[in-house]
């Protein structure tokens, strides 16, 4: 186990609780000058849009100033999402509003780009529209170590608990596409980013002088690429994560995953052919990891794999002998 | 004589003027309702969150700890004097008034009839929310929470002390265990109390009808003789227990009512069940009338057991006596004025609620409702948004009205 990652692990993880004197964060923000911008991207999200754009401006503008800004960005819903979110006070665009002379890409990544230009924060929050249990957390718990610790630039959500649970198994990890795909490929690739525990999920918050200066996948990739492009520039140590606690959303199909997959592999694999990786393959790893956590604290597991390999059997002497005689 | 007669006179002439102050006062805070209505309006965010916040945490009667910590949580936020959970599970804290010689008693209920199995997430629309327990009673709650700072924006400042309870253990077999446990231990002298509920609008309860909750029992033996005549499972027995107390007779007047509101027996297709349960509210508006019928249940009971070879067994879990106050008595009469103002009209409902223990406690008290509700205490329980401001503006208004001794008797 590197213990440099063992320390970040310790430093950089937290927990939403951490930051429940939401007076002294705010007192914190001030003290520091920073402006932060809550953004939702959607797309017909009527259903639960009301219901984070209520609680997130009432206790996060009006009862405590921590957001200055909180915009709702729009891929085009055809529902009554943008209706239930300027009836309960969020700020309303349309994408294709936004930079209008770059023209009009549909996709989640599109609307997370054009905010950095549309929204005024020195942080930007990013929120996805599903979230059926929107909690004050799922913000505060976000920009918090961007407050507190400057050194950080970029902060990722984590939910529930991993899959290995020291009293046992808990029925939801870190997402099945986590889980099968990425998981595996930053172990063999880039084994310091497996340290992220949900390096999918859709809640980050970031500073602007980060996001602008890395390009956006407008699909499926944006979570990936952003991880990648940060860990090329600027190393693990401007990575945070908070655990959030619970988060209830859609299910999707395998399909969706399927498909899902298929984008995140084209941003993959096009980041490790502009490192030069493809061209000149490293040895792969053969250690995969994963997390635990026991009494509160989050250990890495790694494991030995190795995928060892017999050569055709019709190389092996024996084989041929039997064959020949019979 | 002369010296008694002029006593006399003085004395109605200070009565005549203090009625006139108190009909001054109350046109003066009449006039200003529709102004409320709107502000209300405005500021809809805070107590709409608390609704939300609040009604995803399932809060089953017995089990209201977890709401409960969150009420106390927003009442330190909201800078409150303490805040405090008694020993009967209750929530309570108090804005000082500006003399504080006197309170005034908020109340609103924490437990739910909803398990905690069931999922407790509420959908919010353009003009609705909906959601297991959101009308009774997330939105009474909340309502209650955001007295304090929607009083702050409508510039009241209150005389008397407003004391804020979340009371739990409420509903069902509880009793009303919390709300009396609170009023027995209260410090305070109050002036007059109200019950929040979040349904419906235009509920003026202000008086509390006598109530016997019950469960009844039947358990067929393990040594039952399945071949005797009439032998059967607990279906059977059940069904005919319920016929012969509907053979009960019900008065029309004094107003009497017997509902059968549960029966569970059985599990499968095929097994005839050994044990049913029913369960039965009667109300009435004649204390002896409950008593009787109790008696009556209780020699069907007996009789029915005996004749069947059953177990059957009578379990009252819930009593409460009629209480009332008069329908002239000016907590009635403001709060009819408030409504007619705020475009409420008022439908008088006996409470079979907290308002009793309220009531018994000598306090003068009523039950408000708060807007509109559909499929009340279903899954899909929804609010409408566009009457609520109506709704807490006849709460703030009549809480001023108590304020400024225009209820008193």
């Amino acid at each position: 186990m590197n213990k440099i990652n063992e320390n970040w692990l310790e430093r950089n993880t937290f927990h939403h609780a951490d930051f429940w004197d939401l007076i002294k964060l705010v007192e914190e923000k001030e003290k520091k000058g920073l402006k932060i911008s809550l953004c939702i991207p959607t797309l017909n999200e009527e259903k639960t849009i009301g219901k984070e754009v209520l609680i997130l401006r009432s206790e996060l503008m009006e009862r405590y100033p921590l957001i200055d800004e909180f915009a709702v960005i729009d891929s085009g819903s055809k529902d009554k999402t943008l209706e239930v979110a300027k009836n309960y006070g969020a700020d309303v665009y349309l994408a294709s509003d936004i930079l209008p002379e770059v023209g009009d890409k549909r996709g989640k990544g599109e609307n997370l780009w054009k905010a950095i230009h549309q929204l005024k924060g020195d942080i930007i929050c990013y929120v996805d529209a599903d979230i059926s249990n929107i909690h004050p957390r799922f913000v505060y718990g976000l920009v918090a170590p961007l407050i507190h610790r400057d050194e950080i630039s970029y902060v990722k959500a984590f939910y529930d608990r991993p899959l290995n649970y020291s009293s046992g198994l808990r029925p939801s990890g870190g997402g099945r596409v986590t889980e099968i795909l990425i998981r595996p490929l930053f172990s063999l690739f880039f084994p310091e980013l497996s340290h992220i525990i949900q390096p999918l999920s859709g809640e980050y918050a970031a500073r602007r002088e980060v996001l602008e200066k890395i390009p956006f996948p407008i699909g499926y990739g944006v979570e990936t690429s952003h991880l990648l492009d940060l860990y090329a520039m600027h190393g693990l140590e401007t990575f945070a994560q908070t655990d959030l606690d619970r988060r209830v959303h859609r299910n999707q199909t395998t399909n969706a995953l399927g498909k899902m997959s298929f984008g995140i592999l084209q941003t993959f694999f096009n980041r490790l052919h502009a490192q030069g990786k493809l061209d000149r393959m490293p040895d792969l790893e053969t250690f995969y990891r994963r997390f635990e956590v026991e009494e509160g604290k989050y250990h890495q597991l790694v494991q030995e794999v190795i995928e060892e390999e017999r050569p055709p059997m019709i190389d092996i002497e024996g084989y041929r002998n039997r064959m020949a005689s019979s | 004589m002369l010296c008694k007669n002029l006593l006399h006179s003085l004395n109605q002439w200070l009565m005549e003027i203090q009625e006139i102050d108190r009909e001054t006062a109350l046109s003066g805070l009449l006039d200003q309702i529709p102004e409320r209505i709107k502000k209300i309006s405005e500021k809809r965010d805070s107590f709409l969150t608390d609704t939300v916040l609040l009604g995803e945490i399932p809060s089953p009667t017995y089990g209201e700890d977890e709401r409960i910590r969150a009420v106390v949580d927003r009442f330190r936020e909201n800078g409150l004097s303490a805040p405090n959970i008694d020993e009967f599970g209750n929530a309570s804290a108090h804005l000082p008034g500006t003399e504080g010689q006197s309170s005034i008693l908020v109340m609103a209920h924490a437990d739910s009839v909803f398990s905690r199995e069931v999922r407790h997430e509420i959908q919010v629309g353009s003009g609705h929310m909906s959601g297991p327990g959101i009308a009774d009673n997330a939105l009474g709650l909340a309502a209650m929470i955001a007295l304090p700072r929607l009083l702050d924006d409508l510039g009241i400042r209150l005389r008397d002390d407003l004391i804020l309870v979340a009371n739990s253990r409420s509903l069902g077999r509880a009793n009303l265990e919390g709300a009396s446990g609170f009023l027995e231990t209260m410090s305070l002298p109050a002036r007059a109390g109200i019950c929040v509920e979040g349904s419906t609008l235009g509920r003026l309860s202000y008086s509390g009808l006598g109530t016997l909750r019950g469960e009844i029992t039947l358990q067929v033996p393990s040594d039952y003789d399945w071949k005797r005549f009439g032998a059967s499972g607990a279906i059977s027995h059940v069904t005919g227990l319920i016929n012969q107390i509907r053979e009960i007779p019900i008065p029309k007047e004094p107003k009497t009512q017997l509902v059968f509101g549960g029966l569970r027996c059985g599990s499968s297709f095929n097994t005839s069940p050994k044990q049913g349960t029913l369960r039965f509210e009667i109300t009435s508006e004649d204390d002896d009338i409950i008593g009787q019928m109790e008696d009556q249940l209780n020699e069907i009971c007996e009789q029915f057991s005996a004749e069947t070879g059953t177990l059957v067994s009578m379990e009252v879990v819930a009593k409460r006596q009629n209480c009332s106050i008069p329908f002239t008595h000016p907590l009635v009469k403001t709060t009819r004025s408030i409504m007619q103002e705020a475009g409420i009209t008022p439908k008088v409902d006996p409470s079979t609620g907290d308002l009793n223990a309220l009531i018994l406690s000598g306090l003068p008290a009523v039950t408000l409702g708060l807007t509109t509700v559909e499929n009340l205490r279903e899954i899909n329980e929804t609010v409408q948004l566009d009457p609520l401001y109506a709704g807490m503006t006849q709460l703030v208004s009549l809480i001023q009205a108590i304020d400024q001794g225009i209820c008193d008797s």
